[in-house]
């Protein structure tokens, strides 16, 4: 038995999240987290779901000025990681359901701060070695 | 609703007298907290009826520094993402790390990977003990747990060479290779501490002061505390039997161990989940010990990562934890995440708050076992 985490990342529209969300809710799955990876043309979503010790992810990209819905509503628990995506990626979510205004990490500027993990800026995607 | 404007509103509503519930600041600088975490407690009379927690008061950014350091020595930063799992955080990234490099490493690795993780429990776990003491003012419970602990440390020390950061864990395996001969001294010295930790298991679960602030305090239900992502003892005290080192990461699959659970989700079922798996994580060593098999202790680690990305997870003194790794094919990574298990354990923490009363907030908060330096990161 190696014990490694067996990656399983299940592709979809960003239209259709909640959907699959609320089918992976029904299906008794709970949540784990929310990963966002900045990438030159926007952002890369993961919602990485458990049930027993298995783990499964969904996977969408979005455009840098597209508005992605809040899991809020199925998972109330996903609040503190949508928060957290958008003080440090400066991502549009909409509707969190504990909505603290980009004051999770006031130290870096909050909602109209820094956005410090975001390669996307108003000029071009962020330089290699840029400031953090 | 922005919860600070919402505070204001209903600080307005206590202020003027009516039966609004009034709203009470508590940390970030708290006598209970070993670091800053900070809630507005809305309280009617002296019971919570709710709770904003408030983060962010030492992030580092310590995930964007990757982007900086070669993958190979990132995991010195990332053993300093907190200094009570700093092995557990290095060796996760490592894991991470050797599955998109599809690595295999030693069977020796692997054992004294899983030596050292449990190891870190116990010194964690009786960190707490310590911490969740002070917090009820059980002063002398205090030392006497912190003094075994010392006893774990100097373990820590002689096999993998630090007190608080191992570093120990490389990718490819361990840089350490302590003798059989060392470990099974080891495992002697450990004896004092064993004993005294069962004298104080029955003194944290059969004293009578000590039953009065935790029983009933602070329960979460098995339903409530998986459908707000709980991990750890957090979820395991609430009757759901959910260990990650099940999945037999490192050496776990070979080494038979039975989960510990509790059944009544309150701070004294947190307590006693945690007062058994120290003395879990003490069987497990000794079985580490018994069953190390001899040979080297890591693989050369040559060339770039390839373009990929993984996901590993294990399970720490707090709970489930998640790292992620992705690589553009440099010497450095493009992204690492961590999800700790503080992280997850926010929401239950502010569950469990609800309808207890002011003065059970420290304990209840002592009793998730938080910790900030990994949540903030």
């Amino acid at each position: 038995m190696t014990g490694k985490e067996v990656q399983v990342i299940e592709e979809i529209e960003a239209g259709s999240l909640l959907p699959a969300v609320d089918a992976l809710r029904s299906a008794g799955w709970r949540i784990i987290q929310v990963l966002c990876v900045s990438i030159v043309e926007g952002y890369e979503l993961s919602y990485s779901f458990g049930l027993d010790l298995d783990m499964k992810s969904l996977r969408f990209r979005a455009r840098a000025d597209e508005a992605i819905p809040s899991i809020t509503s199925l998972y109330p628990a996903a609040f503190l990681y949508e928060n957290e995506i958008r003080d440090l990626f400066g991502l549009r979510i909409e509707r969190i359901g504990a909505d603290w205004m980009g004051r999770v990490y006031d130290v870096v500027g909050g909602e109209a701060g820094a956005k410090p993990f975001s390669k996307v800026t108003m000029t071009g995607p962020r330089s290699e070695g840029g400031a953090i | 609703m922005n919860h600070r404007e919402d505070t204001r509103r209903d600080d307005t509503h206590g202020e003027s007298g009516d039966n609004g519930p009034s709203v009470i600041p508590f940390g970030p600088q708290h006598p209970v907290l070993p670091e800053p975490l900070h809630f507005d407690l809305y309280l009617q009379d002296e019971k919570v009826v709710g709770a904003v927690p408030q983060i962010g008061y030492i992030h580092r950014g310590l995930e964007l520094l990757v982007e900086k350091r070669d993958y190979t020595d990132y995991v010195h930063i990332a053993e300093r993402i907190c200094g009570i799992c700093s092995f557990m955080h290095g060796m996760g990234y490592c894991e991470a790390v050797e599955t998109l490099l599809g690595l295999a490493i030693p069977d020796r690795a692997r054992w004294l990977r899983t030596f050292w993780c449990e190891l870190e429990r116990a010194h964690s776990h009786l960190l707490w003990v310590g911490l969740a003491a002070d917090a009820f003012g059980f002063e002398s419970l205090f030392m006497a747990s912190w003094r075994a602990r010392e006893l774990v440390i100097d373990v820590a020390e002689e096999t993998a060479g630090g007190r608080v950061i191992f570093g120990s864990a490389i990718v490819g395996g361990v840089s350490r290779d302590p003798s059989d001969e060392t470990l099974r001294r080891c495992m002697k010295a450990l004896k004092p501490a064993r004993d005294d930790i069962r004298k104080l298991s029955r003194v944290m679960l059969q004293d009578s002061t000590v039953r009065h602030r935790l029983e009933g305090v602070g329960a979460i239900s098995k339903e409530r505390a998986y459908e707000l992502g709980a991990v750890g003892p957090m979820l395991r005290a609430s009757g759901y039997d959910y260990d990650l080192r099940k999945r037999g990461y490192a050496a776990y699959g070979e080494i038979p161990f039975e989960t510990v659970v509790e059944t009544s989700g309150d701070c004294m079922a947190r307590a006693a989940v945690r007062m058994r798996e120290i003395e879990l994580s003490f069987e497990i060593m000794e079985k580490a010990v018994a069953g190390m098999p001899s040979g080297p202790v890591s693989v050369p680690v040559k060339g770039m990562p390839p373009v990929g990305e993984s996901f590993a997870r294990l399970e720490q003194p707090r709970g489930e934890v998640l790292y992620y790794v992705k690589s553009k094919g440099s010497r450095n990574l493009e992204r690492f995440r961590v999800r700790t298990p503080t992280f997850a354990n926010i929401p239950a923490m502010v569950e469990a708050m609800r309808g207890a009363s002011l003065a059970d907030v420290p304990t209840i908060i002592l009793t998730i076992d938080p910790c900030i330096s990994c949540t903030e990161r």
